[in-house]
């Protein structure tokens, strides 16, 4: 029992500096994209707080949104920003990561005010139901 | 005579009150036992449930984060996809080879993998030679 603790402590600090990481390694390549003129606007994520009704088994308490916000450059329209949406979702190894990290919504948001789109990350992987036997 | 009465009922009730207390303990003190162990059994039972559980969500949990991300790929997919994607789609469609029956196929092929990979521009320009050596298409 003690010993479950103490993993389900290490397993939170893991999390932790892994959702820290992701964030960081997509700052840098939308970062190093935007310089070498690959993308036109300079795309930045950062971690939000989430719609609690897209819970899934693996969400966080708190903080379980993944938002990418574009900022300089030009700025993005609707059909640009769903395009943004469509192409992360399209990466099942990323949803994956994403969801398993405690993300359950990915929002992707233009320069302006809180104007975005938002999505559920549990509608694009099938999860594994653990209750079940095999 | 009344007054001795009164004084052994009072006596006698005084006496089974005590009994009644006093077995109602032992059998709170039983209840309680009764309780931790039907506890004890429930949670060896429900162990190795939630064992597998645990184990299977570590499991996947283990194989998400061995993947590698390619976010290069992600961003410049985000802008520049749907261009290629437009292009190869007008470029590589089969209709184009209606006599070479064998470019056609090859077109088809192409075809329908480019419409799997429109938003994944690494696989698309892999694609896009593709069709540059095999259909000798000309960009």
């Amino acid at each position: 029992m003690l010993e479950n603790t103490w993993n389900n402590i290490i397993d939170w600090f893991r999390d932790r500096s892994e959702r820290a990481r992701l964030v960081r390694s997509f700052n840098d390549s939308a970062k190093n994209s935007f310089v070498s003129g690959i993308a036109p606007t300079l795309l930045k994520a950062s971690i939000s707080k989430g719609e609690s009704s897209y819970k899934h088994q693996f969400s966080n308490w708190l903080n379980s949104g993944y938002r990418i916000q574009a900022f300089t450059g030009r700025v993005l329209s609707k059909n640009e920003l769903i395009h943004i949406g469509n192409v992360i979702l399209d990466d099942s190894v990323l949803v994956r990561r994403l969801i398993v990290l405690g993300f359950d919504t990915l929002e992707i948001h233009g320069d302006a005010g809180a104007y975005g789109c938002r999505w559920q990350l549990k509608d694009y992987i099938l999860l594994p139901k653990f209750n079940e036997n095999e | 005579m009344n007054d001795t009465i009164i004084h052994d009922s009072i006596k006698v009730a005084s006496k089974v009150i005590t009994k009644v207390t006093e077995t109602d303990d032992r059998t709170n003190w039983w209840m309680w036992l009764a309780t931790f162990e039907l506890g004890i059994i429930v949670y060896l039972i429900l162990k190795n449930k939630l064992k597998s559980k645990i184990a299977k969500k570590k499991q996947f949990r283990s194989e998400a984060l061995r993947q590698d991300i390619d976010f290069n790929n992600i961003i410049n997919s985000s802008f520049n996809s749907l261009k290629l994607y437009d292009e190869l789609k007008t470029r590589c469609h089969p209709d184009r080879f209606p006599t070479d029956e064998e470019k056609n196929l090859i077109a088809e092929n192409l075809f329908q993998e480019i419409s799997k990979n429109k938003m994944n521009i690494k696989r698309l320009l892999e694609l896009k030679e593709e069709a540059i050596q095999k259909l000798k298409i000309d960009f």
